[in-house]
């Protein structure tokens, strides 16, 4: 991938000049079935420019998940940046949210006095919060009709949507079918250094690269990162059925430590959640110690830790994180750790908070 | 610079923990004299950072060049974006903004008006012809803005060509700023970036508003190693840019076609009038793409040449006799050009001439 960088041929992509993400966008439009494709800096630039393109009218309300990505995790930009109201509905624990309850959130045109117009549907794919879980093909067709017959738009945020693909064993370009646009993460378990890519009708790419360049995403020489983009697209979607094999030796693994309550079933891609059901280990210090023994791992909730699996980690690294995990409660039952404490008590997660 | 992207230590930025990131950016801090950076994708981001964060509460108000590159060239994203009133004041050829003029800008406490924040000020001055903002003429801006409670932004995407130019240390021209905006990307050489300078305060708002917005690239310490190449291989050439913009301007003032004031040619920019009717700005730029010499024209009748270390003396000289043969073949009518239906041609940024 960095030979790939080195040698990539780069010119001036805000001139529309770059031949490398050129060739790249046209490789990932074509791969996702879609008119056309758009290199961003970021998955929340990808979401952002979606969502705002969609929502381009003022007034304008977005229908997506209560515990979805976007909602959460991307400092509520389409507001604050992009004046789009957020209408959210509930998230159901596979990622879905009931499609009833999608109707009833569109808002009815007759009260247009008092009412912001829903113009976009939000789904997340594969859903993160939820634990890596997949929105399969027939539900995602199902909410792209009520979509279409509601004269509204569909965006899927599909930072994963090769590991649902993967997993649903169904062709990546069939299962966003239905969709307006997607944005896809090449920066996570694809393993690029940087940028997510959009991909939609020629119509919406064109608006999206003015809305890119309005917030700062236009960049020059950019085919040094999309050379890599298209390494990992090319070498490593036929690894993810590796992470996800893994995650599920992980999870059953995790489910013989008698503190922890794992879910197996519930791991269909590359991510691991588990519940700490022994208060005397809390999965701050749980994190900490694992940290020392170069094992990462992120706290999910007050009682809850996310394991991510990647194409890097191998077999045996996975045998010696159940190693560790199993070594680590062992030290917190026996409360003989050392731990760095700030002065309110807490400790601090790799995001600073 | 391939070599050191290539190598380069790299993790996950987002995170803080991205080490060829956080030492360009120590690096580029102190370099400015400045407490903190940040590295942006562009320098509208950068930019536009720099405004919505100084202009973080609804209902304010920047005073900026009425010819400045944040109010013509980033699509009104201030606005558009962050909800920021811009109040454009007179640009004079030389690029400053009459000081009287910006004090009579500035918002007194009414129910009818937004509340003036910042001033920005830009240096290389861009569509003025790459003209420097002098040291003395910048710290009196900054006590303006300091004695009516503002801050003030200096867009410096060209700000090493200024430093250079005028003969000030870099961190001495911006002193009086808050912040400040620097280009990687143009003559420089990097291949994406711009940085943001300012106080430690500041710049970790910018990057809660950089993740915001997009901005947030992971393992960021590739561009970060060629930036830093940029910086340490490439200010250092900028002279030469400087004395080649000169020669290419006295060769092209010998064309009697063309003029310009070579006494405004002060950086790596060349901005040149076409005297002849019979020659119009897009034309001529078409021809000189025929034979590689890439220019824009920056209206009807004037052109804007840019400056870079890639282009050698030998180049000046050739590109010369391009304007020679290129005026030539104009003037006999002999070249095919191609024109949209409408009888414009597209330029080089895919947009019509008006």
């Amino acid at each position: 991938m960095r030979a790939a960088m080195a040698a990539a041929e780069v010119d001036d992509d805000v001139l529309g000049a770059d031949p490398t993400a050129r060739r790249f966008e046209a490789e990932m439009a074509a791969l996702m079935g879609k008119e056309a494709a758009l290199f961003v800096p970021s998955g929340t630039m990808a979401n952002l420019v979606s969502v705002l393109v969609h929502c381009d009218v003022r007034g304008s309300e977005v229908i997506l998940g209560d515990n979805s990505h976007i909602h959460i995790y991307e400092n509520g930009g389409i507001s604050t940046i992009g004046g789009v109201h957020p209408r959210t509905v509930a998230n159901n624990p596979d990622g879905t949210m009931d499609v009833d309850r999608i109707v009833a959130a569109i808002r009815n045109p007759g009260g247009e006095l008092l009412y912001p117009t829903t113009r976009l549907i939000c789904l997340e794919n594969t859903h993160a919060n939820c634990g890596g879980k997949c929105l399969s093909v027939e539900y995602t067709d199902k909410v792209g009709e009520i979509a279409k017959s509601h004269g509204l738009k569909l965006h899927i945020d599909g930072a994963r949507i090769f590991n649902a693909s993967v997993a649903l064993g169904v062709p990546v370009d069939r299962l966003v079918k239905a969709a307006d646009s997607v944005s896809v993460c090449i920066s996570k378990g694809l393993g690029a250094p940087v940028g997510s890519v959009i991909v939609g009708s020629k119509a919406f790419i064109h608006k999206a690269k003015i809305l890119r360049k309005a917030l700062g995403g236009g960049m020059r020489q950019i085919g040094v990162l999309c050379a890599a983009a298209h390494l990992a697209v090319r070498d490593n979607v036929g690894k993810l059925a590796d992470d996800h094999r893994r995650a599920k030796a992980l999870a059953e693994g995790l489910k013989k430590i008698k503190q922890f309550k794992v879910d197996s079933a519930s791991v269909e891609t590359n991510m691991v959640f588990f519940d700490i059901m022994d208060p005397r280990i809390s999965p701050d210090k749980l994190c900490q110690i694992l940290e020392q023994r170069n094992v990462l791992t992120m706290k999910a909730s007050s009682k809850s830790i996310r394991f991510v699996l990647h194409y890097q980690i191998s077999d045996s690294d996975v045998q010696h994180a159940l190693t560790c995990v199993e070594k680590a409660v062992e030290e917190l039952l026996k409360g003989s750790t050392k731990f760095e404490h700030l002065t309110n008590g807490t400790t601090k997660s790799s995001y600073g908070h | 610079m391939r070599a050191a992207m290539a190598a380069a230590d790299v993790d996950d930025d987002v995170r803080g923990v991205d080490p060829t990131a956080h030492r360009f950016q120590a690096e580029m801090a102190a370099l400015m004299g400045k407490e903190a950076a940040l590295f942006v994708p562009s320098g509208t981001m950068g930019n536009l950072i720099s405004v919505l964060v100084h202009c973080d509460v609804r209902g304010s108000e920047a005073i900026l060049g009425d010819n400045s590159h944040i109010h013509l060239y980033e699509n009104g994203g201030i606005s558009t974006i962050g909800g920021v009133h811009p109040r454009a004041v007179r640009n004079n050829p030389d690029g400053t903004m009459d000081v009287d003029e910006i004090v009579a800008a500035i918002r007194h406490p009414d129910l009818h008006c937004p509340t003036t924040r910042l001033i920005c000020l830009e240096n290389t001055h861009g569509n003025s012809g790459g003209r420097c903002l002098s040291v003395e003429y910048t710290d009196k801006i900054g006590e303006i803005a300091r004695s009516h409670g503002l801050k003030l932004h200096i867009d410096g995407a060209r700000i090493f060509n200024a430093s250079v130019a005028l003969g000030v240390p870099v961190d001495r021209l911006v002193k009086a700023a808050d912040s400040v905006s620097v280009c990687l990307s143009k003559g420089l050489g990097a291949p994406i970036g711009s940085v943001i300078v300012g106080s430690k305060v500041f710049i970790d708002k910018a990057k809660i508003l950089r993740k915001t917005l997009g901005g947030g690239m992971r393992q960021v310490g590739v561009l970060c190693a060629a930036a830093h190449v940029a910086v340490r291989d490439t200010v250092g050439k900028l002279a030469d840019d400087h004395r080649k913009a000169k020669s290419l301007a006295d060769g092209l003032n010998k064309i009697g076609q063309f003029a310009v004031d070579s006494a405004t040619v002060q950086t790596n920019m060349v901005f040149l009038d076409i005297v002849d009717s019979r020659i119009s700005s897009d034309k001529l730029c078409q021809v000189l793409k025929k034979h590689n010499v890439l220019a824009n024209p920056s209206s009807f009748t004037s052109v804007r040449l840019v400056l870079h270390y890639q282009i050698s003396d030998n180049d000046v000289q050739y590109a010369l006799t391009c304007f020679e043969k290129a005026v030539e073949e104009l003037l006999l009518g002999g070249t095919r050009l191609e024109s949209l239906v409408d009888g414009t041609t597209e330029n080089l940024m895919g947009t019509s001439q008006i």
